[in-house]
């Protein structure tokens, strides 16, 4: 197979939030350092649809998407007098910098408006551990001016709660998510997170995380197990108070290669069953190809804490887990997930035989440029962790999630010693850089032409054999050509 | 890290007290003149306060000159109690609970059997949900109710609501109706089981 290796992708500018160092700071990027290629995502595998973005034209692409897919989906349940809470989520606004999703919002706004005759339209955007993350990027998109004075806001699970009587007992929401006659579904398609949901009803997942309290959370990450966990968000989405709510979701689609489109339905389990199918093609095959890799050091350098910097569309966090197949649920534990790491020991060994650990081919990681907001220290327990200067150093020692982070690592004054550094302890010349560069792959030159050389074989594996187990596993049906 | 109060700024609204996991904020003063005060002797600098606040400013972390380290130790307690605590709750005892400060269940143990009722006071002795403030609350319902203590939520507080259910409570028609979805009830209960049946 002939793949073009191009000149380094730029990733986005570091962004200013509370969660990361001062942009001033990052002085140089990893793409910038000598020895370093891009590769397209599309090289790799031509069957990912093209990107409506970024394209040429820019994000009114992203507008007609929104509307094409909302055309045939029943509004009719919401009347003009009724009030509408859009339901979103954070980490929208990560995918190719956040533009897509913040216009996908607004149009659904403007289409329930024109439809509905409702002028009561709020949006709640749902976070993770970083409490004012989504008001940041309400205000970086202008939100809160789009949907008029108060009625955009970030919403955290600490904040008063709602019980929701589930099949499986009492779980907590979020009061403010559901304190409107209706609610609408805006989420997207990216795989993220799936050590944790396994790819198991994934496009569920916000009613048992973003739009959750911190009992359904903790239930999720502590209370079942390692491919039940999301079990929380089906049972909260079929509660009786979710559903005398529901009217549609609506998807924003990324794939490894940029903005593919956007899908809706007023059937979330039919939404989520074609995006599964999707994802499985999609992401399946750059993780798989990643999962090849034997040896390599990461670079972490991109506005976003640890697990979810990305490359090629996938977050670290799925890269560090790659020890074995994290879409197979034949492996109950992926090598990161909070169920995993809670069964390390005392000692630090895994308390059960046949652990699987962080992905061993992570040779050493860098930090160049990463947020906080997430409890990381077990990479940095499980990996010779190398960070780049005091004023990242001092993101993690002022981090009430990380406070024993800088005790499992090391501070160099700049990347080019870093790199300099792990190459040589590491004795390796493969490196993987997560900086979220848009529809490419950055990586050491050696690293792409393992990568091309590998590409064919893992496509192969990926379309006759891994799809048909994985979508087996969770009962969807198999058709010829998915 | 430690919270301090702006009284030019703060309102007196009782977000800050209503999400303090350790109960060290609390609003005092009538009508206008209400404002929080924090209780720098138990305050640890989580900083539910300050991501919470809707007054830019009302409420910031700074940091302490010299730090100070908080903790249980499980050698405290006799190792059986603690064993037969957290196997009641069906957590070994070594496994993590807080993912940010590091505490294991047996530390919570310890904590419970020293005599801390409530997830506050296990809080406010272990440092548990002080990091992230999310994922730690049910493995401490979980030791306490394994305990025999019920505690009651903190009145008009959002600290916490209440006990949840476990993979061990799932009903078997449940268990039986989604299965074939890939929801592996069954093997992760079994996980959990050999996880359980290597405590020492």
């Amino acid at each position: 197979m002939v793949v073009k290796l191009e000149k380094p992708v730029k990733p986005l500018p570091p962004k200013q939030s509370r969660y990361g160092p001062d942009p001033d700071h990052i002085k140089t990027r990893t793409c910038d350092l000598e020895n370093i290629v891009s590769v397209r995502v599309r090289e790799f595998f031509r069957d990912i649809p093209e990107s409506i973005y970024p394209s040429e034209r820019g994000i009114k692409a992203v507008r007609e998407a929104t509307v094409n897919a909302l055309t045939n989906v029943d509004m009719s349940m919401i009347k003009p007098e009724n009030s509408v809470n859009i339901l979103g989520s954070h980490h929208g606004f990560l995918l190719a910098g956040g533009e897509p999703y913040a216009e996908m919002l607004k149009a659904i706004r403007d289409i329930i408006a024109d439809k509905t005759g409702s002028e009561n339209l709020r949006l709640k955007v749902g976070v993770g551990l970083r409490f004012r993350e989504s008001d940041e990027y309400i205000r970086r998109f202008g939100l809160d001016e789009y949907f008029g004075k108060g009625k955009a806001k970030g919403v955290a699970p600490i904040d008063e709660g709602i019980p929701i009587e589930t099949e499986i007992g009492t779980l907590y929401g979020i009061k403010r998510c559901y304190d409107a006659d209706w609610i609408v579904h805006a989420h997207n398609s990216d795989v993220r997170e799936i050590h944790f949901h396994r790819h198991v009803d994934k496009a569920v997942k916000p009613f048992g995380m973003s739009y959750a309290r911190i009992e359904t959370r903790s239930t999720y990450h502590q209370n079942l197990g390692p491919r039940s966990a999301n079990f929380v968000a089906r049972a909260i989405f079929n509660s009786e108070l979710v559903q005398n709510k529901w009217t549609f979701a609506t998807f924003l689609k990324p794939t490894p290669a940029g903005i593919t489109g956007v899908d809706a339905d007023n059937d979330l389990f039919a939404l989520d069953e074609r995006l599964t199918k999707e994802n499985f093609r999609h992401y399946g095959k750059i993780l798989s190809l990643l999962s090849q890799i034997d040896e390599c050091i990461v670079v972490l350098d991109f506005q976003a804490p640890i697990p979810y910097v990305f490359s090629a569309g996938m977050i670290f966090a799925n890269f560090s887990a790659a020890s074995v197949d994290i879409f197979d649920l034949d492996y109950p534990l992926p090598g990161y997930t909070w169920y995993t790491e809670a069964f390390y020991g005392t000692d630090d060994r895994p308390l059960i035989p046949d652990t699987p650990p962080i992905n061993p081919a992570i040779k050493a990681m860098v930090i160049n440029y990463a947020w906080g907001g997430y409890p990381s220290v077990f990479w940095a327990k499980m990996i010779p962790t190398i960070v780049v200067g005091e004023h990242q150093a001092d993101v993690f020692d002022k981090d009430p999630q990380n406070i024993e982070f800088m005790n499992h690592a090391v501070v160099a004054k700049d990347l080019q010693t870093a790199i300099e550094f792990t190459t040589r302890i590491a004795d390796t010349d493969k490196i993987l850089i997560f900086d979220g560069a848009t529809e490419a792959i950055n990586v050491s030159k050696p690293l792409a032409e393992e990568l091309v050389e590998k590409v064919t074989e893992v496509d192969k594996e990926v379309e006759q054999k891994l799809i048909p187990k994985w979508c087996r596993q969770r009962g969807i049906k198999i058709e010829k050509q998915i | 890290m430690y919270a301090e109060v702006n009284p030019e700024i703060c309102t007196g609204c009782k977000i800050c007290e209503k999400v303090c996991p350790i109960l060290s904020v609390k609003v005092f003063g009538e009508k206008k003149e209400k404002r929080a005060v924090v209780d720098l002797s138990t305050c640890v600098g989580c900083g539910a306060c300050v991501e919470r606040c809707d007054f830019e400013g009302a409420i910031i972390l700074k940091t302490l000159e010299k730090s100070k380290i908080i903790g249980v130790d499980p050698k405290s307690v006799d190792e059986k109690e603690i064993t037969e605590l957290c196997l009641e709750a069906k957590i070994h005892p070594e496994q993590i609970v807080c993912f940010c400060t590091g505490t294991r269940a047996n530390e919570v143990a310890a904590a419970t059997l020293l005599g801390a009722t409530s997830p506050e006071e296990i809080s406010r002795k272990t440092g548990v949900r002080t990091g992230c403030k999310v994922e730690c609350i049910e493995p401490i319902l979980r030791l306490l109710k394994a305990a025999g203590i019920e505690p009651t939520p903190v009145e008009k507080g959002w600290q916490w609501y209440g006990i949840t259910p476990t993979i061990w409570d799932i009903p078997e028609e449940v268990i039986q109706k989604y299965s074939a979805r890939g929801f592996y009830f069954e093997e992760d209960k079994a996980l959990l089981k050999k996880l359980l049946e290597n405590v020492k």
